[in-house]
């Protein structure tokens, strides 16, 4: 009690601005939780789709008619993209900012793809006569699967804004924690589809 | 800078004009009310969701007087039907969502960083975000009652498929899901903002285990919180989706299972309970041990008796749902867990009584409100557990004794424990006492008042009287305490008025009055170290921490034979609030933009897709302007270079809290050389 | 800070208000209220009150105790100011006593649960008997058993006596197999028996309840959900739908009325019969009833012999209007809310016309003006004249034997 002093008073600067309780910092903290809160939401739309699957209402079920092989590979697209990711935070850390624009790069098309093929998934599924108020289970797929792409689609935004800001110079070895946060972000899309995909096209209809 | 008053301008003489700020500069403080809407301070974000929180109070009572009026005797029609449905539906709706839980966030953003030894939360910026979404979202469901042909007419629940196109054609449950949506966003913003400030801005030395009871329990609140709003959003989604775009999830005859909605809901809803009451529980945790003069008896069991509760909130939902048909070993299962859940509230019960037994009890207002607090949730509580018992809650569900029940939990033990809050924290907020003479028959009124209005529903409920019924006929014997409950809401709003009156008039009276001192109760935690009102800086200095309750220890001292021996008097020991060149976080109209945007999408989605258009521009464009908008430390050498990129506005959950970088965990950290 | 004299008043003041609470507990015993939970007249609710009275002494002695050691210590430890430099002791913790408080709880929280799985488990446990019936002249053994429909804002009762009845033959709720008797808003049960119910919606969720038999048991579209209840004498139950429905929740009543055997055998006879139509006549209000009751209310309504071969369910989202075949054979219309015969006996015209006339007025409905798409709920008003309403009455007090005087003096709840 006796650092409550007038000396104490004094503001100084040179302090390490990271410096927190738990050595996380408050941004990349505060992603972990947001995540956290995010298994959540995913768990509720997983756990409506696994109620829903089969309730067809005399209509056609998704698990009729997808592609295992087309979702397989646009799946693994997906997961090649948190390799990419990890490379290019690491390019990060060596301070090599050409090679860290590379990956966002490479990560970001891959992420398109695996978009790209959900659009081209959905649109075969309404044709076939799957829309989105056909049957329970039908606005469960949808829900569940368009969430997912609505995530891995503002994760786009967020690796293109790095992109961006690495190539005006405001990206640096310095702040690589911030392609640390998005990774993170990516990283979580990534597994969360794992789920996904296990639930709707491995684990076989009843 | 955000700091109004002349002697906290920069030491060195830095200005913000020397920096290249580009088209987008960040306001100054110009202390007229623009301050407000600009203003990321947590103290201004807590006074605002007070005051906001207070108005909807109102609102929710007057709704509650107009059902006990329709309800004074049998088959009156001052309300029809239909009306009935929608005032009853506003009322739970509004008293939860937008009178409770803000004012519990008025207390949280208030406190929490001068309890932990902070300046400001993690994310200042987001934190206001918080505050004028929430704000957005609740006058948006409002709004219902002006352009939505009528007030949602579900229930708070809303059942599905009742609250179907089919069963509910106005608009009023669209504005109750997308409210309800809007509100969740900031909420869980406003969470995931105060875990990150507990865990990582706390002053040095100031351990988990030394903080004191009220932010534990705010944060495990927050965690509840961030774990439940996600689910409730699912479900708001899912009605949502049915309701504007016909999806399948709820329509019982294309095979779906209303039971969906239930699980959803009371996944979130239990939790909802113990958000509600947890706050009150640390505030009288607070109140108690300072009028009691003794320090809260059993920290640490006081503090994993909350945490216990705020696990087994998880794990009980399903008691909400004995009678739909979830099966007898679920019942079964739900029963027990429900009940066990009454332990560690029982311990949270004895230990107040403990720390009370022996100490020298100063029975102000706050301090009455406390004890209040104990006596009425423990009415609340065991009723609670007489509605574990599965077979006998087949009875009581849906009847007046459960509306007795919550209303005893969330009112006698949130809302006694909340006003316990304000009378004693208002002389730090506002550098004024409320008058005690005056807060005593507030105090007794509305004890009685509630009493009179919920007692009674216990009897009607085991009577047979059923819940959200708009009237009920005579010869059922509920005639006479019916009005008796009606004479006792009443007397309860008066004294709602009177508490208002005594803010009018002790603050015209303050003038004459001596200022209450940093420490005016005599208390333990760091907020009463600082100057009333709390300066703009919180912290001259960051206080270093040496034990628990370490502020009253800086006053006291315990010899080694147990008594109490004055080693400083409170002016000696408190901050005395004049530091020079604290920075901190600039003022922002980015987060007031940003939440404007959002019920705009919202009457888009109900009316017309073009102000969805005009919304989103709004959001989006306040996102970018966020992302781009400088940080104005003068202090280049933070290394919070603004990244520009935006990662802001996650479809539902309106922001991750990345890309924040008023970060005034540096200035927490300014102390610590000298730890 | 009031002198010390005056601020004692208030612990007593609390007092006076602890004391009136429990009082007012107490008084849930009072005898007028026909819905009451505390008072059981069948064996489930009497097992389940068995089990709630200990509970409920065991929170009375603890809120004793808690309440009374604040008012104690209030009055107690009471000071005006801490002026005093001497200091209470600074107790932090105690180890002992704060486990035996936790140990305490979960004590008498494992007795509480032991006494609630065994009720549970008796509760949910069903052991109907086989009575013997006679349906058209032919003797069946009858599991008691009842399909109970709800539907917004009334109750139907369906009675197969010949058949196994579960979830598989009755399928769609809204469209259920034709039964031996169908009825609304009161259920009839052989006193003495358990009976089982089988029990769902046609529109959203309801809740079926008679206090004094048994707990309530929600009615869930798309699904059949089991539930019981007895009586043990005859007599007439009141029961509330208490699951938010809607619009008109509060005026969705139902009674269950209990017989003897051989009152119960009268029942069926009478409910199998069908009413004859009556012949042509424009001078006979019956007559002309029929004809007015064929024009504007078999859309919706079924009379057995009038409109049973054209009737497929009605225009209303919830499928169907009560069946009226034996309309005068029930004490209560409307949702179980209007009492079919007055104190005197007397049939109770005038509440049926007033029903006929303004049905939004007596209980509120969603089934007149209404926007496009917009499916219709409830009892409509057709816009009949005095005339037509004065016919429709005489010809419903024909449909079916008046109740026994017994069960209409037990239908007041005056």
């Amino acid at each position: 009690m006796t650092s409550m002093t007038a000396e104490a008073a004094a503001v100084s600067h040179d302090h390490d601005p990271h410096a927190t309780n738990t050595g996380i910092s408050n941004t990349k903290l505060a992603m972990w939780l947001f995540l956290s809160t995010e298994c959540l939401l995913f768990g509720g739309l997983i756990s409506t789709y696994l109620l829903y699957k089969t309730r067809g209402n005399g209509q056609v079920l998704p698990t009729d008619i997808f592609d295992i092989m087309f979702t397989s590979v646009s799946s693994f697209v997906l997961l090649a993209s948190s390799l990419t990711m990890v490379l290019a935070l690491s390019a990060a850390v060596r301070g090599d900012m050409h090679r860290t624009r590379v990956w966002l790069m490479v990560t970001a098309l891959l992420g398109a793809v695996f978009i790209g093929g959900q659009v081209y998934e959905f649109t075969s599924f309404y044709y076939e006569g799957l829309g989105y108020t056909t049957n329970p289970a039908a606005s469960a797929f949808y829900t569940l699967t368009g969430f997912h792409g609505i995530h891995v689609s503002l994760g786009l935004l967020m690796l293109m804004s790095l992109f961006v800001a690495a190539g005006q110079g405001k990206l640096t070895a310095k702040n690589h924690e911030t392609i640390e946060i998005v990774g993170l972000y990516w990283h979580f899309v990534d597994v969360v589809w794992i789920f996904i995909f296990t639930v709707i096209y491995l684990i076989p209809a009843e | 800078m955000a700091i109004t008053e002349e002697p906290l301008a920069l030491t060195s003489g830095e200005t913000f004009a020397e920096r290249p700020l580009g088209v987008l500069t960040r306001p100054q403080p110009k202390g007229t009310w623009r301050d407000w809407l600009s203003s990321v301070d947590h103290k201004k974000i807590g006074i605002m969701y007070g005051v906001a929180a207070m108005f909807f109070f109102l609102v929710g009572g007057a709704e509650a007087l107009l059902i006990r009026t329709q309800l004074a005797f049998p088959d009156q029609g001052f309300l029809s039907a239909e009306v009935y449905n929608q005032i009853f539906t506003m009322h739970g709706v509004t008293m939860i969502f937008l009178f409770v839980m803000p004012l519990a966030a008025a207390f949280a953003n208030y406190l929490i960083p001068l309890q932990i030894g902070a300046r400001d939360v993690a994310f200042p910026r987001l934190n206001a975000l918080s505050f004028w979404v929430w704000l957005s979202g609740a006058i948006f469901l409002n709004t219902s009652w002006i352009v939505g042909g009528g007030g949602a007419d579900c229930g708070w629940f809303c059942y599905a498929p009742n609250s179907g196109v089919t069963f509910s054609p106005t608009n009023g449950v669209d504005f109750y899901a997308i409210g309800l949506l809007i509100a969740g966003i900031a909420s869980l913003v406003s969470a995931v903002n105060l875990i990150v400030t507990v865990l990582n801005m706390r002053a040095p030395g100031m351990t988990l285990f030394r903080m004191p009871v009220l932010t534990w329990m705010l944060l495990v609140t927050q965690f509840l919180l961030a774990f439940a709003l996600p689910v409730i959003t699912v479900a708001l989604f899912l009605l949502i989706f049915d309701r504007l775009f016909d999806s399948q999830f709820f329509d019982p005859a294309a095979g779906a299972d209303p039971l969906l909605w239930q699980h959803l809901f009371w996944i979130f809803g239990h939790p909802e309970v113990y958000i509600i009451i947890l706050p009150s529980f640390g505030i009288i945790s607070e109140v108690i041990p300072a009028f009691s003069r003794k320090p809260i008896f059993g920290y640490t069991f006081m503090v994993f008796s909350g945490i216990a509760i705020g696990f087994m909130g998880w794990g009980v939902w399903a008691h909400h749902m004995f009678v739909s048909g979830i099966g007898p070993i679920s019942v079964a299962a739900f029963s027990l867990a429900t009940m066990f859940i009454a332990v560690p509230t029982g311990v949270k019960i004895l230990n107040w009584l403990a720390t009370m037994w022996g100490g020298q009890l100063r029975f102000t207002t706050a301090m009455l409100f406390a004890v209040g607090t104990v006596a009425m949730f423990t009415i609340g509580g065991l009723s609670g557990v007489t509605h574990s018992l599965a077979p006998a809650d087949t009875q009581q569900t849906d009847t007046y004794y459960i509306v007795a029940h919550f209303h005893y939990v969330i009112f006698g033990g949130g809302v006694l424990g909340l006003f316990a809050g304000i009378y004693f924290w208002w002389p730090k907020v506002f550098g004024h006492f409320l008058n005690e003479k005056r807060g005593r028959l507030h105090f007794w009124s509305m004890l009685v008042g509630f009493n009179l209005t919920f007692g009674p529903m216990h009897v009607l409920g085991l009577q047979g009287m059923s819940r959200r019924i708009d009237t009920y006929s005579a010869g059922f014997g509920f005639e006479f305490w019916n009005l008796v409950s009606t004479i006792g809401s009443y007397l309860l709003g008066l004294s709602v008025l009177y508490f208002l009156y005594n803010v009018w008039r002790s603050k015209k009276e303050a003038v004459n009055l001596p200022a209450p001192g940093p420490d005016p109760w005599d208390a333990r935690s760091l907020e009463w170290s600082v100057p009333s009102p709390t300066p703009e800086h919180n912290f001259d200095v960051i206080p270093v921490i040496e034990s628990q309750d370490d502020w009253w220890f800086r006053k006291y001292s315990i010899e080694d034979d147990g008594s109490v021996v004055r080693v400083a008097s409170v002016e000696e020991a408190a901050q005395k609030g004049d530091a020079t060149g604290v920075h901190l976080p600039s003022p922002s109209f980015w987060p007031l933009v940003l939440a404007v945007g959002l019920p705009l999408i919202g009457y888009g989605l109900i009316f017309n897709l073009w102000l969805c258009v005009i919304g989103g521009l709004l959001t989006g464009g306040a996102m970018y302007a966020w992302a781009l908008e400088p940080v104005d430390d003068p202090d280049a050498g933070h290394g919070h270079d603004d990244h520009g990129h935006d990662d802001h506005g996650d479809d539902d959950h309106g922001d991750d809290g990345h890309g924040d970088d008023d970060d005034p965990v540096a200035v927490a950290a300014d102390s610590e050389g000298e730890a | 800070m009031k002198p010390v004299s005056e601020m004692s008043k208030h612990p007593r003041r609390y007092l006076f208000g602890l004391v009136l609470l429990l009082g007012l507990l107490l008084s849930g015993c009072a005898s007028d209220a026909e819905l009451n939970t505390l008072d059981p007249k069948g064996e489930t609710a009497r097992q389940i009150d068995d089990l709630l009275d200990p509970v409920l002494a065991i929170a009375g002695v603890i809120l004793v105790l808690v309440v009374g050691g604040v008012v104690y210590m209030s009055l107690r430890s009471r000071v005006s100011n801490y002026d005093s430099d001497e200091f209470p002791a600074q107790t932090t913790h105690n180890n002992t006593l704060e486990i035996g408080w936790t140990i305490g709880p979960a004590i008498i929280m494992v007795i509480v649960a032991v006494l609630t799985i065994t009720t549970h488990l008796v509760v949910n446990d069903t052991k109907a008997n086989a009575v013997e019936v006679s349906v058209d002249g032919a003797t069946t053994s009858w599991e008691p058993k009842v399909v109970v429909v709800g539907q917004q804002w009334w109750w139907e009762f369906r009675y197969y006596f010949s058949e196994d009845v579960d979830a598989e033959m009755l399928g769609d709720p809204n469209n259920l197999p034709p039964a031996d008797i169908v009825t609304a808003g009161q259920m009839i049960i052989p006193a003495g028996e358990e009976v089982e119910l089988i029990v769902t919606s046609r529109d959203v969720i309801h809740s079926f309840w008679i206090p004094a038999l048994n707990g309530k048991r929600d009615a869930r579209p798309g699904y059949f959900a089991k539930w019981k209840l007895s009586a043990d004498d005859p007599g007439v139950y009141f029961g509330q739908c208490t699951e938010f429905c809607g619009l008109s929740h509060s005026r969705m009543r139902m009674q269950v009325v209990a017989m003897d055997d051989a009152g119960f055998q009268q029942w069926i006879d009478e409910q199998r019969e069908v009413p004859a139509l009556p012949e042509a006549n424009e001078d006979d209000a019956v007559s002309r009833g029929a004809v007015a009751f064929a024009g504007n209310c078999t859309s919706c309504h079924l009379v057995e012999g009038v409109n049973s071969d054209s009737y497929s369910g009605a225009a209303v989202e919830s499928g169907a209007a009560p069946n009226l075949t034996h309309f005068a054979s029930r004490s209560t219309f409307a949702g179980g809310i209007l009492n079919t015969y007055n104190p005197d006996g007397s049939f109770n015209r005038d509440d049926l016309s007033e029903w006929l006339r303004n049905p939004e007025v007596v209980k509120a409905n969603a089934a007149n003006n209404l926007p496009d798409g917009v499916l219709p709920r409830g009892m409509p008003n057709l816009g009949l004249n005095e005339r037509t309403i004065s016919d429709l009455v005489a010809y419903l007090e024909t449909l079916g034997s008046k109740p026994s005087a017994e069960v209409l003096a037990a239908t007041e709840v005056e």
